[in-house]
């Protein structure tokens, strides 16, 4: 349904699709699967039986419309129906019941969680099954370890030592003889020996005492318990016992799995069927003669690489909403019971629909999906910067999370690229910083195969004797185990002499290695040469000119460009725009074919074979990121159109392509130091002519309580003691008016917390006007909502959510224009990003010989050391484009159809723009791309010539207007004392060793002292520097410690170490001990 | 010598326009030379103007524009296709001709369905739209749709920051660059040592004047700027308040004052030399000040009593204060001048 039949044409896959398969499979397969698991539940005291059915489940269309569960902060969820049967007595009812609300993916490949779009990323996971692993010990003689890994993640391994006996470690700390295991999982000695290739080393080791603890299962199963969970004495065997070894061991180490069964016979050559997924004697015994062969030379030395994918799985969201399911299943069976059993009370005849309809069994469902949406460190909060984002977001894959890998404490192979990514896993894109390396994207022609979880490639298979038969190629999809078994080539030199094709020898992927390899003998070749990259890293035009750094800095960026208010297509490209943006879902699709009725701001008639369909637009809406979404309608009126034809285009959208910046003539020269250090200069024109401006809109929200004495707090317009100016924006209800234009501190919703007044609670002012003139001081606080600093704009929505009349929540949304600043952070598409540091009038910008005047300067410097190349490329064909009025799309490696092709094209180009264009200054042979550029000021032309162009250059979210802060005072923190971090909490900067070092250095010691003692923790200091300061008086200077060495002194005295001082007097060497 | 050689140069300084062309209604090109010149003066020439056209031109655009029942400019209107932003957005890019000073307004009411173009707009008779069909908005539905606009001639460009106007006006960030993009070259010719050089100058502009008239405006501009250096210099007051301004106070504020005393007859007394931290005042009325950028005796004398009363929290106590404290310490006359309390 979702994959359209023609395999043989290699289009790229739908980019969400990876999404949409995963819930397809939950809600086709999946929920079956679990309800098949349900089991009857049956009363025999009272014959009745309780059963559901997995055939002919139902999900009804959701109750409400997608942006409304937005607007009003609900779940987007439809509700099941599952037929049920009860059988009591004799009378048997069989009924469809609805067992509960299910969140339902959109169309972005996102759920939406009370309000907030959610997405779950793809983790991958380390399969179930064994490996092999030989180090060298510190003495140098090698161990030899084999680990099994269950569906669970679980651990456990088997080790041989040094004399030769066999051990499994069952946990942290504990080993048992693999006899007892094997004898505890239910094989006696007989059969061991039966089994293995090598029965003397079994036989060798256990002595008599051993023996005659493993004659039977239960004396094993004794003796497992006892080693496993650390306990003495004489046990007993009893049920009990067998039932927790079995939930504590078996179920969480040896569960395998369909996967791990299917690992387990290929890596064992076992027969054993596919439906038997827990471990078995025969597995471990297996296992062992493996790991005998291994140790003592007669079997094959491979050890198992544990980063190669094959050896990895997909966990999706399938999977992990379908143990949601399974959760929530086991839950509803629970409750099940517990309502049989009361029915019973109530002597009330039940009915399927009634067992399961009590409120807390209804809602089990919902609210289990809702926390694990909630907390589940793999759902994410939909990242909707930009339809870049938002396609690429649902495409990561992460080792992290539950039963993965950690940031911290990961190694550097888990990180690195491994030559099995190549065309599943982009080698290029992944997170800087702690998680390097452990999240990535898919490449863009990747598939996820749900049945094994594997991520597969496509190839075109090239064998010999088929590409006789016949002339068309067959697209192949390889899984990683069978990756390497073919000789791929690698896509380059294939497109050369492609008539003489048997005598050319071809550089080729053969076991993880790179050979040259005849034609004849390949395989399969890669079909597109941005098969190995990501969406974001096959957006980076000349990518093979860049570092690899660079690249993953760049495809990073690019997701964090913000939309503009009027977006401009790129010159230079790679032509994967277009999908890019369509995948995203940011723009309005015809689902069918038909004429255009009318089209408005908030809605397009669509009139499609006899009926008229109302297609709603977004109007300034807010999205996670706070940017504004906003649609416009692309359509004339009266036109026919077809299905799949563009009616309306989002944000950041230009002809149905990615924008995400805009074309600006930049030259790389210094420019008086304002470009020193990655440092960017602008023109003016991108302030006016709201090149880079773009809009955000912020949502406030404030809620109304009722106190702990019980009376409610109040939402009104009258508010004492407040200025007048500050409440100028309130409407009679005290809510900030529709339409108003608001500034810091403005009160946007006036509130009243009402306060019971006693006495002593007033303030010393009160008190004396109550004393002196009866007056009636106000008994509430009050608990405004005040726009914080740095907010400013037009209030754009206001609304009131109302769930009980004492539980009022309002929502303020202010919209906010942002021209570019000095601050904001501007990228290109190579890496190469920077901060504004300057903006210069258009007459003072250097000018090139036309006159035009440069739009951005960047530092020349920030090329050559940071390797990427492609930035220069980019703006040079960018120039010649911008002449010439054509677009590039540029596919990489170009250079594979001759050397030096790009630097060659964008030649050809410059030299075509500058004869077409008559401006003999675009190409100048001497220095070609370059120009002699004159400056602004003055009119000289500047001794060297420069290099200009057009490059694509996008804003970034990081804009000083949400980082800018100051601190006078503020908060501390509760231990320390010290000034609290970060701007949303009104923080100090931290004066850090280094800083200290610089004051020291100087030789500024009342600076040091000031900023280490009453601007920060020294808390007697901090309160009499405010009377020292009123009165003009000296500032006390403190001799005892500051709060934190305090702390410090309890840290220490709490580890049994006292740090004190003492005063020995010089007279009597008497010792006074001074307190700390 | 110099005077003969210019003599010697028997050419005066001729410009002519080379080329003139429209290459739409909203991008004219004009070429002109200017010669013949001397060595250097070209580029003298050249840059001068080249900024002076960039930046001193002014132009006419809409500054403000009114809706009739909008919350606001983000939002809708039922039957409109674009939304008020971008009606907005569209009706900064008109381009207007005009010789008005001040702000004047204008209107479009129109009846839909239809599309509004730039020649809509109803203008005051001094103005006159460069191009009638750039599109503001497209009607879909039979409405009326009045806008208010408010025309202003300006120059550069201004991001208005107090936005805060009641009456359902948005401004629009108006640009009032007519020039689009200037450029000169510098040709030498003659032989020897008559070698003079020959100014080319192109001037885009936006279609609201003429290359040629601004060329004219931005001559006049420039010479408006020399202007001052032609007249006789100004004897007396700005020159003896310059001498004083950056010498540092050596004197007490009380010495000076005597001295000020004595020198009652000179005109030229360093008002902006003396700061309001010097007169003692009570910390609140002194506050009030500083937060009015009012930091020298001479800002506080330019100010009328009304405009000190307009200050937050200024009563007539603190007016009171502050005539009593100058009263203590500045010759009267002076006072009586300035001060109208």
């Amino acid at each position: 349904m979702l994959r359209n039949g023609n395999e043989g044409m290699s289009t790229i896959p739908g980019f969400s699709q990876i999404q949409f398969e995963g819930f397809c499979r939950f809600i086709n397969q999946a929920l079956a699967e679990e309800l098949n698991k349900f089991p009857a539940i049956k009363d025999p005291d009272h014959e009745i039986a309780f059963q559901l059915f997995a055939k002919g489940y139902q999900l009804l269309e959701p109750s409400i419309k997608e942006r409304d569960a937005v607007y009003e902060s609900l779940t987007y969820s439809s509700e099941l129906y599952v037929s049920a049967r009860l059988i009591f007595g004799f009378d048997v009812q069989k009924q469809t019941i609805s067992i509960g609300n299910i969140p339902i993916m959109n169309s972005l490949g996102t759920f939406i969680i009370n309000g907030i779009y959610r997405i779950v990323i793809n983790q991958i996971l380390l399969s179930p099954g064994i490996y092999y692993r030989s180090e060298l010990d510190h003495k140098g003689i090698s161990i030899y370890t084999g680990t099994i890994i269950s569906d669970w993640g679980g651990r456990s391994e088997l080790a041989i030592d040094k004399k030769e006996r066999i051990w499994a470690r069952v946990s942290r700390k504990q080993k048992i003889s693999i006899l007892v295991l094997s004898s505890a999982m239910g094989s006696n000695l007989r059969e061991i020996l039966d089994n293995v290739s090598y029965p003397e080393i079994f036989l060798s080791f256990p002595n008599a005492k051993e023996k005659k603890r493993i004659e039977s299962k239960e004396k094993a199963i004794l003796e497992f318990y006892q080693q496993f969970a650390c306990v003495g004495g004489d046990l007993v065997f009893s049920e009990s016992l067998c039932e927790e070894l079995q939930k504590k061991f078996f179920q969480q180490k040896c569960e395998l799995g369909r996967i791990g069964r299917r690992n387990m016979n290929r890596r064992l050559n076992l027969d054993i069927p596919q439906n038997n997924t827990f471990l078995l004697p025969r597995d471990v015994l297996a296992a062992t003669d493996h790991l005998i062969g291994m140790k003592f030379g007669t079997g094959i030395l491979d050890d198992d690489d544990m980063n190669h994918l094959k050896n990895k799985r997909i966990r999706s969201v399938a999977d992990l909403l379908q143990d949601q399911f399974g959760l929530a299943l086991g839950r509803l069976q629970h409750a099940v019971q517990k309502t049989i059993r009361r029915v019973f009370i109530r002597q009330s005849k039940p009915t399927p629909q009634t067992l399961v309809t009590p409120t807390s069994t209804s809602i089990l469902l919902i609210t289990t999906y809702e926390t694990f949406f909630g907390t589940y460190p793999l759902s994410q909060v939909f990242d909707q910067t930009n339809p870049l984002t938002q396609t690429v977001h649902g495409r990561k894959v992460s080792c992290l999370g539950p039963g993965g890998l950690t940031g911290r404490t990961s190694s550097f192979r888990s990180r690195d690229i491994h030559p099995s990514h190549y065309g599943r896993i982009c080698p290029i894109d992944t997170s800087e910083g702690i998680n390097v390396g452990l999240t990535g994207s898919l490449a863009i022609h990747a598939r996820i195969n749900h049945l094994w979880g594997s991520i597969e490639s496509p190839f075109y298979e090239i064998s010999a004797e088929k590409a006789k038969k016949k002339k068309s190629r067959q697209v192949v999809y390889l899984s990683p185990n069978r990756d390497e078994y073919y000789m791929i080539a690698a896509g380059n030199s294939l497109s050369l002499n492609q008539g003489i094709q048997e005598e050319q020898v071809v550089p080729a992927r053969y076991r993880q290695e790179f050979l040259t390899i005849a034609w004849e003998q390949i395989h399969v070749r890669s079909i597109f040469p941005f098969q190995y990259f990501s969406i974001g890293g096959s957006l980076i035009p000349f990518i093979e000119h860049n570092d690899a750094n660079r690249a993953l800095m760049s495809s990073n960026m690019q997701r964090q460009a913000v939309p503009l208010s009027r977006s401009e297509k790129c010159i230079v490209g790679t032509g994967l725009e277009r999908q890019t943006a369509l995948d995203s879902g940011v723009s309005v699709i015809a689902e069918r074919e038909g004429k255009i009725l009318s089209t408005d701001s908030h809605k397009i008639l669509l009139s499609s074979s006899g009926k008229t369909l109302s297609i709603p637009l977004v109007n300034h809406r807010r999205s996670n990121k706070n940017n504004c979404m906003h649609q416009k309608s692309r359509v004339p009126r009266g036109k026919s159109i077809k299905k799949g034809q563009i009616l309306a285009e989002g944000a950041a959208t230009v002809g149905g392509e990615l924008a995400l910046g805009k074309n600006v003539l930049v030259a790389y020269m210094p420019w008086e130091g304002y470009n020193f250090e990655d440092a960017v200069l602008i023109s003016e024109r991108l302030v006016y002519e709201d090149i880079y401006t773009s809009f955000h809109i912020r949502k406030y929200e404030i809620q109304t309580d009722t106190t702990s004495q019980g009376s409610a707090e109040k939402i009104t317009k009258e508010i004492p003691h407040l200025e007048a100016h500050l409440l100028r924006n309130l409407d009679r209800n005290g809510v900030v008016r529709l339409g108003s234009w608001v500034e810091t501190s403005d009160i946007l919703v006036g509130k009243l917390t009402p306060q019971i007044a006693s006495e002593s609670s007033y303030i010393a002012e009160a008190g004396l006007l109550r004393a002196i003139f009866g007056l009636e001081v106000s008994t509430s606080k009050e608990t405004s909502l005040k726009l914080p600093i740095g907010g400013r704009g037009r209030v754009i929505d206001v609304k009131w959510i109302q769930r009980d009349p004492l539980d009022i929540m309002v929502r303020v949304y202010i919209l906010q224009k942002r021209e570019i600043k000095v601050g904001d952070k501007v990228a290109g598409r190579h890496g190469n990003k920077g901060i504004i540091s300057k903006i210069l009038p258009r007459q003072d910008m250097p000018y090139l010989q036309d006159g035009t005047p440069v739009d951005m300067v960047f530092n020349p410097l920030g090329v050559p050391s940071r390797m990427n190349v492609g930035q220069i490329f980019e703006s040079s064909l960018g120039l010649a484009g911008d002449l010439l009025k054509k677009h590039y799309r540029i596919a990489p490696f170009d250079e594979r159809y001759e050397q030096e092709a790009s630097r060659k094209l964008v030649f050809s180009e410059l030299y075509e723009a500058s004869k077409e264009t008559k401006n003999p200054w675009v190409f100048e042979p001497e220095y070609p791309g370059k120009s002699r550029i004159f400056d602004g000021r003055t009119g000289d032309p500047f001794e060297q010539p420069v290099l200009i162009g057009k490059s694509y250059i996008l804003k970034l979210i990081h804009q000083v207007d949400e980082k800018i802060h100051g601190r006078s005072t503020g908060p501390y923190s509760l231990v320390t004392q010290q000034p609290v971090r970060g701007r949303a909490k009104q923080g100090g900067q931290r004066v850090g060793e280094m800083e200290v070092w610089a004051l020291e250095g100087f030789g500024v010691a009342h600076i040091l002292q000031e900023i280490l003692t009453y601007k920060s923790d020294h808390l007697i200091a901090r309160q009499e520097i405010l009377n020292a300061t009123i009165w003009g008086k000296r500032i006390p200077n403190h001799e005892d410690p500051p709060e934190s060495f305090r702390v410090l002194v309890r840290e220490l005295r709490s580890l049994a170490l006292e740090l004190n001082h003492f005063l020995v007097s010089e007279k009597n060497f008497q010792v006074t001990r001074e307190e700390v | 010598m110099v005077r003969e050689e210019v003599a010697g140069s028997t050419q005066t300084l001729q410009w002519k326009c080379v080329e003139s062309r429209v290459d739409s209604k909203r991008l004219y090109y004009g070429r002109f030379i200017l010669s013949p010149l001397r060595k250097g003066q070209a580029d003298t020439v050249g840059i001068a103007l080249r900024r002076a056209l960039l930046g001193e031109i002014e132009g006419t655009c809409i500054a403000r524009a009114k809706f009739g029942s909008v919350p606001h400019e983000y939002s809708t209107i039922a039957g409109i296709e674009e939304s008020v932003q971008e009606i907005l957005l569209n009706l900064k890019e008109i381009v207007l001709r005009s010789n008005l000073y001040g702000v004047r307004d204008a209107s479009i009411c129109v009846k839909g369905p239809r599309y509004i173009t730039a020649q809509d707009i109803i203008l005051p008779p001094s103005v006159e739209i460069v191009d009638t069909s750039q599109p503001i908005a497209n009607l879909t539905e039979p409405i009326d749709f009045c806008i208010e606009l408010q025309i202003k001639r300006d120059r550069g460009y201004q991001t208005e920051l107090r936005k805060n106007y009641q009456d359902g006006s948005y401004p629009i960030d108006a640009v009032s660059m007519p020039v689009r993009n200037v450029n000169y070259s510098i040709f030498s010719c003659g032989n020897g040592n008559e070698k003079h050089e020959i100014l080319f100058l192109e001037i885009w502009t936006n279609g609201s004047l003429t290359p040629k008239e601004a060329l004219y405006e931005a001559s006049r501009n420039l010479i408006d700027l020399f202007l001052p250096f032609l007249h006789a210099e100004e004897e007396g007051t700005s020159f003896e308040e310059n001498k004083n301004r950056f010498t540092p106070p050596l004197f007490t504020f009380q010495k000076r004052l005597t001295n000020l005393n004595l020198k009652k007859n000179k005109k030229g007394i360093p008002l902006n030399c003396i700061f309001i931290d010097q007169l003692e005042l009570p910390s609140r009325t002194y506050n009030c000040l500083k937060r009015a950028n009012i930091h020298t005796l001479l800002d506080l004398l330019s100010k009328t009593e009304e405009d000190l009363m307009r200050i937050d929290s200024f009563h007539m106590e603190d007016g009171k204060q502050i005539w009593d404290t100058l009263e203590k310490y500045l010759p009267i006359d002076l006072l009586k001048n300035k001060l109208s309390f």
